[in-house]
């Protein structure tokens, strides 16, 4: 009996080890209306698309608060180049709204879905 | 992004399956290794150490690549022990490097064990004249197994028609101050014996006694006290 229940405690840690390296395909998914990535960054294109600039400067800021709240959950399973990626597409994505620099805007945020999809790849 | 939290969560699962994992592989002392196993535990080693603070790459491909080592370990340990011809190629053959007194030159070239590595590992076993040794093994360890020439083996009790003598283990039956009762009982006393034993040495209480052991086969009791009644404590033995 403690022999089973030894090999089962062992393969149970083992299943969370890797169920916590492989989180990030989870994690990546909204658990709430505020942190909906996916959401924001359409909406983001959208806006830039139509060369609405003021909301997209408002869009951009709750994709930002996404993001943040997205990567407290998948830094234990991604890899930090990434993550660092999608920040630095967030940043040049200010610039270019503030400068209403439609098609710099879209290059960026066409790099950052490319990053996002690579996450936990 | 916390890197320090990131580094902690990576290293706990490291630690614990590098734990888990070597459990599975068994016990083997570091001696008893071959060559290429030291270098596969130093690789194995070294994944883990790159799970854990490696930021720059996920961790799972190093998981997988740990579990992929560990199991391969393992496979070829299940075929060392089932498959004894297998084990010659993978493990490899001891090599006699003394025969009937002679030093094969050729055996050791082929090991690439110098004459220096030779006498060092005579050395070692306190054996300083080359005229001792019959036989001399290299062992897949490294480790080097001597016969000697039959005038120079130590004297055996049954060399001089004595009786062999009874041996045991030594039972720990105080330690640190603490009377282990189990012991006691084992060795077939009771607490009124132990007390009068220690009584003869001067000693009122069990948390007087650093160590003691009793050994069965000889009747012998060994007491370490705290107090140890040392002038001048030496912590430099030179």
């Amino acid at each position: 009996m403690s022999k089973i229940l030894y090999y089962t405690v062992i393969s149970l840690w083992l299943l969370i080890f890797v169920f916590i390296l492989n989180s990030g395909d989870i994690a990546k998914k909204p658990w709430s209306h505020d942190d909906d990535f996916v959401l924001y960054a359409t909406m983001l294109q959208k806006d830039i698309t139509r060369e609405d600039f003021r909301k997209a400067s408002h869009d951009l800021e709750q994709l930002k608060k996404a993001w943040s709240k997205i990567v407290s959950r998948i830094q234990y399973s991604v890899e930090k180049e990434e993550i660092n990626a999608i920040y630095v597409n967030l940043a040049r994505l200010t610039a270019h709204i503030k400068n209403e620099d439609k098609k710099q805007a879209l290059v960026e945020i066409e790099e950052m879905w490319n990053h996002w999809h690579h996450l936990n790849q | 992004m916390s890197e320090a939290a990131v580094v902690i969560v990576r290293s706990f699962i490291a630690f614990f399956t590098l734990l888990i994992f070597t459990r599975i592989l068994g016990k083997q002392q570091v001696s008893q290794l071959t060559f290429f196993e030291y270098v596969l535990g130093i690789t194995i080693g070294s994944i883990a150490g790159t799970l854990s603070v490696d930021l720059s790459s996920r961790a799972w491909p190093h998981w997988v690549g740990l579990l992929v080592w560990t199991f391969t370990v393992l496979i070829l340990q299940k075929i060392s022990l089932n498959w004894p011809q297998a084990a010659k190629y993978l493990t490899g053959k001891p090599a006699i490097v003394i025969m009937n007194g002679k030093i094969l030159e050729e055996n050791m070239e082929k090991m690439r064990y110098t004459l220096f590595d030779l006498l060092e590992q005579l050395r070692e076993k306190n054996i300083f004249d080359l005229n001792q040794v019959a036989f001399a093994v290299l062992e897949n360890n490294g480790e080097l197994s001597v016969l000697l020439k039959p005038e120079y083996q130590p004297v055996t009790r049954s060399d001089l028609h004595l009786p062999p003598q009874k041996e045991g283990l030594s039972s720990e039956i105080i330690i640190a101050g603490k009377l282990i009762p189990e012991k006691l009982k084992q060795i077939g006393k009771d607490e009124n014996w132990l007390r009068k034993e220690l009584l003869k040495q001067g000693i009122k209480k069990y948390e007087e006694v650093f160590l003691a052991t009793y050994n069965p086969a000889h009747g012998t009791l060994y007491i370490d006290k705290y107090e140890d009644k040392i002038k001048k404590k030496q912590d430099d033995p030179y």
